[in-house]
C-alpha cells in the first residue's frame, strides 16, 4: 500500500469537519476491510483516512427504542448486532443473515456503517434492512439527514452521501407480526458473493400477503425494489400461482447484470425461483 | 508523500512493546517485526484466514488490519499458546487428527478455533463450520479440521 | 514391521501448529533488498520501450531491472525445462498478459510496489491466440521458432522449426484401430473440455538470492532444488558447485514450484545488484506463472456386441500458454494413458502440446491425468447409458486386469484397477440390489463413479545419505521437499525400520544442494518410490557398514548390539560416524518414435477413482454432492493416516476443479485474479467424504509402497458428471460444472434452451 495519513479524531463533529467534500482522497474508514481491499488493489489511495474508532461511544451502541423499533449505530461491528440479543429477538431475518455474511473474522472489525456505505450491490446488509423498512441517518457538516435505506444507493458502488457526510445510524421498525426473509444465492462456493439477494418482508391478513416489501441486491447494479413484484404479491394468498405471477414480475422488472456470478438470463432464472422461495420461508421461518 | 511514522504501545503475547509504525502497513507486517512469521499474508484479502491474530482476545485477519489500530491494545498470535511450554488442547488436537498438510493455513485455524470454543464449549457441526467458513486450507485438510475442533471440545 | 506401516503424526506436527515452521517466506537477511514485479498488460506484443525515470526518481528506490540489463549479466537469459523458451525478464516480446517486464528494487516493499505503478511500457500489440484447438493453425504464432533444451530425445525434431505453435506432437499406433472402428457393432464419440485453473499453493512463489564468496545462494519455496542449481548454473556458465540452493517446508505445491519459477530472476538481480533480493508474489501475482492445461479432447470407440471395446481413437490438444515449461512432458506421459485403463487392442493416440498467448500451463497434481480421465471416463459412462448396460458392469468387463498390457505395451503390474473399482462399487452400495432413490420434486439424486491411472515420471534419479552418529541416532539428507504430503515423515520410518530404531530418532535435512544429494524433482507422485527406495538402499549401505565396523570392533556375528555399543567399542569412546549412500534409478524403455509404444514406459502405475452422489435442483441447476468416496491404490501405505488424507485433499482440490474453479480471461487478461473471485472449496463445500486405500503392494517399492499425492483427483470430476447425467439425465462436457451450466442443459433437454447473455 501506497503511504499515507491518519487522523483519529475524538467526536464525531471533528470527524466531520476533518473530511473534505471535494477531495475524494480523504475518507473516513470504520472497520477498514473494504477499504483496504481497495488500496490493496490499487483502486483507491487515499492521502488521509479519517479513522472512526475514538469517536463518541454511542455511535457504537444498539438501542431499543420506545416503539419496538432498533437503533443501530453505524460503529457497532457486525459481530455486535449478531450477538445482540434485542436483534435476535425482535429481527432474526437479520441475526440469520448475519452468519454468512462475510467471516467471523471480518464480522469481528467490520462496522454498520461501513457495511451501509460501501455501497457494493452484493453486500448483504443493505437488502435484508431495506426490506425490513430501515432509515439511515446522516450527520453532515451543517445538517443531519434521515431517509429510506435504498435511498442511500444511487448505482454501482455509488451512494447519495458528500463526501464530508457520514451515517451515522440505522433505525430498523419493529417487525410488529411481519414476515420477512433473505436469501442469498451464491452460485460457485458456499462461500461467496452471492449471484443473487433477494429480501421480502409482508404481513399477512386472512390469510394474504399485504404491504409487501421486496428487494433485489447482487444480480442489479444496486439494491433496488421491485415494485411490480410487491404489486402483484399485495393482497394475494400465498399460493404457488401467485408466487409466480411474483417472480415473473420480478424478473421482468429488474435490471440484471451479467458477471461471474451468472449470465443475466440465469439470474433472472433464479430471481423468479428465489422470490417464491423466500415468501416460503417467510412463511414458515425455516432457514433455507 | 506525508505519511507519519507514530509511535504505538500494546501488548504482544504478554509482554508490553513499543514501536515506530506508518498508517500503511499492516498487523503482519508489524509482526514480522518482532520475528512473529506465524501470522502470514497469504490470499490478501481476509478470505484464508492465514494471517489471523488475536487482538484483545478477537479473532482479526492481520492483512486487513491496520498496524496502528493495535495501540493501547492487547495482541496475541499463535506463537503464545505454548508459552507455558505446553501445547493448547486445540494445538494437541490439531496434531493428534493429522488436522494439516503443509501447515500454511494451520495458525489461522488454530487461533479461529480458539475464538470458536471460547463461545461454544460445545460446538455442533454448524457450529465448526459457521467460525471456519472464513479459513480456507488448499491441502483439503478440513475433514481432520473438524475432526481436531471435536477433539480439543472434549478436552 | 514396525516403523514402515506406523501411524504416526508428522514429524514437524509441532513446529507447525505453533507457527513456528520454516517457510522461505520468513527468511529475511541485512541489507536485502526487495523486489516487485512490472508485467505486461498486452497478450502479445513488441516491446517497443520501457519508461523507468519515474520509477527510478522515486526517494527509496535503489535501481528498476529490465530485460536488457539481464541480457548483459546472462547472454542467453531463457530457461524451461523442456525448452529454452522463457526469458528472466520480457527481450523484444511479450507473450501473455501478466508477464515479468521490469522489477524494481526497494528496501521497502511498499516503495517498490509504488515504483511499479510509476513504470511504462510501449508494446506494438499483435494478433492473439487463446485457444488450443485454433494454435494448431499457424496464422498466430508465438514463439517464431522453437528452442527444445535438447534433455529430450522426443523433443530433437522441434529444433528450430518456425512457423507453428505445436511444442510437442505425440503419437501412439497399436493394432489396426482403422479397421477395428469399421467391424466394430456401436461406434460412439464425443469432445469434452477442461479449464484453465491455478494450483494456489497458500505461501505464494517466493525466492531470494544472496552473493557469496564465489558463490550464489538460492532460497527458495520449490519443489526441484537439483533442477535449479543445474539450470541457474547453466544460465550464468557457472560450474554447478557454484550455486547453493536452500529449501525449507513449503507452503503447498502441486506442481506449482516445479523447475525455475522466480530462482533464475532473483539471482539474476542479486548478482546484478550484490546483495540479496527476495522476491514474494502476491495471490494476485500467481495467476500469471503457471496454471493447469485447459484441454480438448476428442475421443472415439468401437465397441462389439459383447460390450467390448474394442477400438479407441484419442485426439487430445493441450493449451500449454506462453512458455512451455513442463507441458510438453504432460503431453507424452500422460498421452499413452488417453484411452483409460482399458484392454482395447486397438488404439491411436495423437497428443499436442500448443502454444498460445495464456499464462504458461505446466504440471498440476495428476500431470495432466485428470483432464484424460474427465473425458475418458466421462465417454465411457456415455458409452454404458447407450448400450444400457450398468456403468460399473461396463467398466468390469472392460478393464485392465494385472499383467495386460496397456495400450503403450507395459504391463499392468501392481496395479490394482480391479480392486479400486470394486471397492468403489462397494462403498457406493451398487451391489447392493436396493433401487437407487432419484429423489422427487425438484430435487433429483444420482450417483456416479470414475476410475483413472497413471504412470510414473521416467526414467529419474534419487540419492539419499544416512549419516549414522556415535550415539545411534540417524540423520537424512534428500533433497526432496516436504511440501505437506509428509515425505520427511515417510523417510524417517523407513531409515527406522531398517536400522530398527524408532522413526522420531530420525532427523531430516531439508534440501541443500551444498549438502544433500541430487534428486531430479518432488513431483508426479515419484518420491516415495523413487527417493523411499534410495532411502532404504542408504539405510541397508549403512546398516552394512555397521556390521562391519561391529566385526573390526571384534563383536561376534549375528548379535544385535545397539549402534551406540558398536561405536564405542570400535572408537573407545563415542566417536566416528557410519555414512551409507545409495541412489536409485529404475529401469525405462523410451516410446519408439514411430509407434509410440514401450514395454518398460513406467516403474510403476498409480491407480485412483472416485464415486459421488448428488442432488440436483431443477430449478436452478444447482448440484450439491452428497456423498464422495476416494479409493486409490498406493501399495502398502508406509504411513496410512497421512496417506488417506493425501487422497482425501486431493479429491478435496478436485472437487474445486470440477464445480468452481476456473480463471477468467478477457482479451487475454486474467478477470479473476484473486481468491475472491477464483473461488477454491472451503469447509462449507466439503461432502461427506470417504477414502480408502485398497489392500495391495508395490514390490518393487520401499516395504511395499508407491506415490499417492495425485490419485485422489483422478475420478472426481468424471464420477460427479456422471452422477449428474444419472440425476437429471443431462451431460455436462466441460469443466467447471456450473449450476448455470446445468441448468442450460436441463433447458435445452426440456426444448426451452436459455437465451446467451
Ligand atoms: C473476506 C470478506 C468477505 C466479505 N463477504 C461479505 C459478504 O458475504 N457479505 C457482505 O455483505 N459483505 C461482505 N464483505 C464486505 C464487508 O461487509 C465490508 O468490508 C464491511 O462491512 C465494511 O465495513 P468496514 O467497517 O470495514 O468499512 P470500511 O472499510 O472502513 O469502509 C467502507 C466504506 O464505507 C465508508 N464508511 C465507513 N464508515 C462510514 C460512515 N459511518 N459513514 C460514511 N461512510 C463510511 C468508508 O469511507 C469506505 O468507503 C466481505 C469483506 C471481506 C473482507
Ligand atoms: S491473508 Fe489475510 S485472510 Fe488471507
Ligand atoms: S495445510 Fe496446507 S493450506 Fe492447509
Amino acid at each position: 500500500m501506497i503511504p499515507f495519513d491518519m487522523v483519529e479524531p475524538a467526536s464525531l463533529q471533528e470527524a466531520v469537519s476533518l473530511l473534505d467534500p471535494q477531495e475524494p482522497t480523504i475518507r473516513p474508514v470504520a472497520g477498514g476491510t473494504a477499504l483496504m481491499l481497495m488500496m490493496k488493489s490499487g483502486v483507491f489511495q487515499p492521502t488521509r483516512l479519517v479513522c472512526l474508532h475514538r469517536i463518541e461511544p454511542e455511535h457504537a451502541r444498539i438501542t431499543l427504542v420506545a416503539d419496538g423499533a432498533l437503533r443501530i449505530g453505524a460503529m457497532a461491528t457486525l459481530r455486535q448486532v449478531e450477538k445482540d440479543a434485542d436483534v435476535a429477538a425482535r429481527l432474526p431475518v437479520l441475526k440469520r443473515a448475519m452468519r454468512t455474511l462475510s467471516n467471523v473474522r471480518v464480522r469481528n472489525v467490520a462496522r454498520v456503517g461501513g457495511a451501509l456505505a460501501h455501497g457494493d450491490p452484493h453486500m448483504d446488509l443493505p437488502p435484508v434492512l431495506a426490506a425490513l423498512g430501515a432509515r439511515v441517518a446522516i450527520a453532515g457538516p451543517k445538517q443531519s439527514r434521515e431517509m429510506p435505506l435504498e435511498d442511500l444507493y444511487a448505482g454501482y458502488y455509488e451512494t447519495v452521501l458528500e463526501k464530508n457526510e457520514l451515517i451515522t445510524a440505522v433505525m430498523v421498525p419493529a417487525l410488529d407480526g411481519r414476515k420477512a426473509a433473505y436469501m442469498k444465492v451464491t452460485s460457485r462456493t458456499a462461500d461467496d458473493w452471492p449471484s443473487l439477494g433477494v429480501a421480502v418482508s409482508f404481513a399477512m391478513k386472512n390469510g394474504t400477503i399485504s404491504d409487501p416489501v421486496v428487494v433485489v441486491s447482487a444480480a442489479t447494479a444496486k439494491v433496488t425494489r421491485m415494485k411490480t413484484a410487491e404489486a402483484a404479491l399485495n393482497n394475494a394468498a400465498p399460493d404457488d400461482a401467485s408466487l409466480r405471477r411474483a417472480g415473473d414480475a420480478a424478473a421482468e422488472e429488474a435490471e440484471v447484470l451479467s458477471d461471474a456470478h451468472g449470465s443475466a438470463p440465469y439470474k433472472r432464472e433464479l430471481l423468479r425461483v428465489y422470490l417464491r422461495r423466500a415468501v416460503r420461508q417467510a412463511l414458515d421461518g425455516s432457514a433455507e | 508523500m506525508m505519511t507519519t511514522a507514530r509511535t504505538i504501545a500494546f501488548t504482544l503475547n504478554g509482554q508490553q512493546v513499543s514501536t515506530m509504525i506508518e498508517p500503511h502497513r499492516n498487523l503482519v507486517e508489524l509482526l514480522q517485526r518482532f520475528d512473529l512469521f506465524g501470522s502470514r499474508e497469504s490470499c490478501g484479502q481476509g478470505l484464508c484466514g492465514c494471517c489471523t491474530v488475536l487482538v484483545d482476545d478477537v479473532a482479526v485477519s492481520g492483512c486487513l488490519y491496520f498496524a496502528v489500530w493495535v495501540d493501547g491494545k492487547s495482541v496475541t498470535t499463535v506463537e503464545h499458546l505454548d508459552a507455558d511450554g505446553t501445547l493448547s488442547p486445540v494445538q494437541q488436537a490439531f496434531i493428534e487428527a493429522g488436522a494439516f498438510q503443509c501447515g500454511y493455513c494451520t495458525p489461522g485455524f488454530i487461533l479461529m478455533s480458539h475464538q470458536l470454543l471460547k463461545e461454544h464449549p460445545n460446538p455442533s457441526d454448524d457450529d465448526i463450520r459457521h467460525y471456519l467458513s472464513g479459513n480456507l486450507c488448499r491441502c483439503g485438510a478440513y475433514p481432520e479440521i473438524i475432526e481436531a475442533v471435536k477433539l480439543a471440545a472434549k478436552r | 514391521m514396525t516403523e514402515a506401516g506406523r501411524e504416526l503424526p508428522r514429524l514437524e506436527a509441532r513446529a507447525k501448529v505453533t507457527g513456528r515452521a520454516e517457510y522461505t517466506h520468513n527468511l529475511r537477511l541485512p541489507g536485502m533488498l526487495y523486489g516487485k514485479v512490472f508485467r505486461s498488460t498486452v497478450p502479445h506484443g513488441r516491446l517497443r520501450r520501457i519508461d523507468t525515470a519515474a520509477a527510478r526518481a522515486l526517494d527509496g528506490v535503489h535501481r528498476v531491472i529490465t530485460g536488457e540489463d539481464i541480457r548483459r549479466l546472462i547472454p542467453e537469459p531463457y530457461y524451461g525445462p523442456a525448452f529454452h523458451d522463457q526469458p528472466i525478464l520480457a527481450l523484444d516480446k511479450v507473450r501473455h498478459v501478466g508477464e515479468p517486464v521490469a522489477v524494481a528494487l526497494a528496501a521497502d516493499p511498499h516503495v517498490a510496489e509504488r515504483a511499479v505503478q510509476l513504470i511504462a511500457a510501449e508494446y506494438e500489440e499483435l494478433p492473439a491466440v487463446y485457444d488450443e484447438v485454433a494454435a494448431m493453425r499457424p496464422d498466430i504464432v508465438v514463439h517464431d521458432m522453437l528452442k527444445p533444451a535438447g534433455t529430450f530425445a522426443d523433443l530433437k525434431h522441434l529444433k528450430g522449426r518456425t512457423g507453428t505453435n505445436v511444442a510437442l506432437d505425440y503419437h501412439l499406433r497399436r493394432g489396426d484401430p482403422d479397421e477395428a472402428f469399421k467391424s466394430a457393432a456401436h461406434v460412439f464419440e464425443h469432445t469434452f473440455k477442461t479449464q484453465q485453473c491455478l494450483h494456489v499453493p497458500f505461501e505464494p512463489f517466493v525466492a531470494m538470492a544472496e552473493p557469496a564468496d564465489n558463490a550464489l545462494v538460492i532460497h527458495t519455496s520449490n519443489q526441484t532444488p537439483s533442477f535449479v542449481r543445474t539450470e541457474i548454473a547453466r544460465l550464468l556458465g557457472w560450474p554447478e558447485n557454484r550455486v547453493r540452493v536452500k529449501v525449507p517446508y513449503l507452503g503447498g505445491g502441486f506442481g506449482a514450484k516445479v523447475y525455475v519459477k522466480l530462482e533464475a530472476l532473483v539471482a539474476a538481480l542479486a548478482l546484478i545488484v550484490r546483495r540479496p533480493v527476495k522476491v514474494a508474489l502476491t495471490m494476485e501475482e500467481q495467476f500469471y506463472v503457471i496454471t493447469k492445461h485447459p484441454t480438448t479432447f476428442r475421443i472415439k470407440s468401437g465397441v462389439d456386441t459383447d460390450g467390448r471395446i474394442v477400438a479407441r481413437a484419442c485426439e487430445v490438444f493441450w493449451n500449454g500458454g506462453a512458455y512451455a515449461d513442463i507441458g510438453p512432458r504432460v503431453t507424452q506421459k500422460s498421452g499413452f494413458t488417453s484411452p483409460g485403463p482399458y484392454d482395447i487392442d486397438n488404439v491411436r493416440i495423437d497428443s499436442y502440446e500448443l502454444y498460445t498467448n495464456r499464462t504458461p500451463a505446466g504440471a498440476l497434481r495428476g500431470f495432466g491425468i485428470p483432464q484424460l480421465v474427465w473425458a475418458y471416463e466421462s465417454h465411457t459412462d456415455l458409452i454404458a447409458r447407450e448400450l444400457d448396460v450398468d456403468p460399473v458392469a461396463f467398466r468390469r468387463r472392460n478393464i485392465l486386469r494385472d499383467g495386460r498390457p496397456q495400450a503403450s505395451g507395459t504391463a499392468m503390474k501392481d496395479a490394482a484397477v480391479a480392486e479400486v473399482l470394486e471397492t468403489l462399487a462397494a462403498r457406493m452400495g451398487w451391489n447392493d440390489n436396493q433401487p437407487f432413490d432419484h429423489g422427487g420434486g425438484a430435487i433429483r439424486r444420482g450417483r456416479g463413479i470414475a476410475i483413472g491411472f497413471k504412470a510414473s515420471i521416467s526414467p529419474t534419479t534419487s540419492v539419499a545419505i544416512v549419516n549414522v552418529s556415535a550415539d545411534g541416532s540417524a540423520v537424512l539428507y534428500t533433497s526432496t521437499v516436504d511440501m505437506g504430503q509428509g515425505s520427511d515423515t515417510a523417510y524417517a520410518q523407513i531409515v527406522a525400520e531398517v536400522l530398527a530404531v524408532k522413526t522420531e530418532a530420525v532427523r531430516i535435512v531439508h534440501p541443500d544442494t551444498d549438502v544433500t544429494p541430487y534428486d531430479m524433482g518432488t513431483l508426479g507422485s515419484r518420491s516415495l518410490f523413487h527417493m523411499g527406495n534410495a532411502v532404504r538402499l542408504a539405510a541397508e549401505d549403512a546398516l552394512a557398514k555397521l556390521r562391519a565396523l561391529a566385526a573390526e570392533a571384534g563383536l561376534p556375528e549375528g548379535t544385535n548390539y545397539p549402534p551406540a555399543e558398536i561405536f564405542k567399542k570400535r572408537f573407545g569412546m563415542q566417536a566416528g560416524n557410519v555414512i551409507g549412500a545409495a541412489s536409485f534409478m529404475p529401469t525405462y524403455k523410451s516410446p519408439d518414435p514411430q509407434t509410440g509404444l514401450s514395454d518398460n514406459v513406467t516403474p510403476f502405475w498409480m491407480i485412483g477413482g472416485a464415486g459421488a452422489e448428488v442432488a440436483v435442483d431443477t430449478e436452478t441447476g444447482a448440484v450439491r454432492v452428497e456423498k464422495l468416496v476416494n479409493a486409490a491404490d498406493c501399495g502398502r501405505p508406509i504411513n496410512p493416516a497421512v496417506a488417506r488424507t493425501q487422497l482425501s485433499g486431493a479429491a478435496t482440490m478436485q472437487l474445486g476443479f470440477t464445480l468452481s474453479e476456473v480463471m477468467l480471461l478477457d482479451g487475454g487478461q486474467v478477470t479473476n485474479a484473486s481468491l475472491a473471485d477464483y473461488k477454491i472449496p472451503g469447509i462449507r463445500d466439503i461432502p461427506p467424504m470417504q477414502s480408502e486405500l485398497v489392500a495391495a503392494e508395490q514390490h518393487s517399492g520401499p516395504f511395499g509402497a508407491k506415490g499417492l499425492g495425485e490419485s485422489g483427483t483422478f475420478g472426481v470430476s468424471p464420477a460427479i458428471a456422471n452422477a449428474i447425467h444419472d440425476a437429471v439425465g443431462v451431460r455436462i462436457t466441460e469443466l467447471p460444472i456450473t449450476a448455470e451450466a446445468v441448468f442450460r442443459a436441463l433447458r435445452q433437454q426440456a426444448g426451452r434452451p436459455l437465451e446467451d447473455a
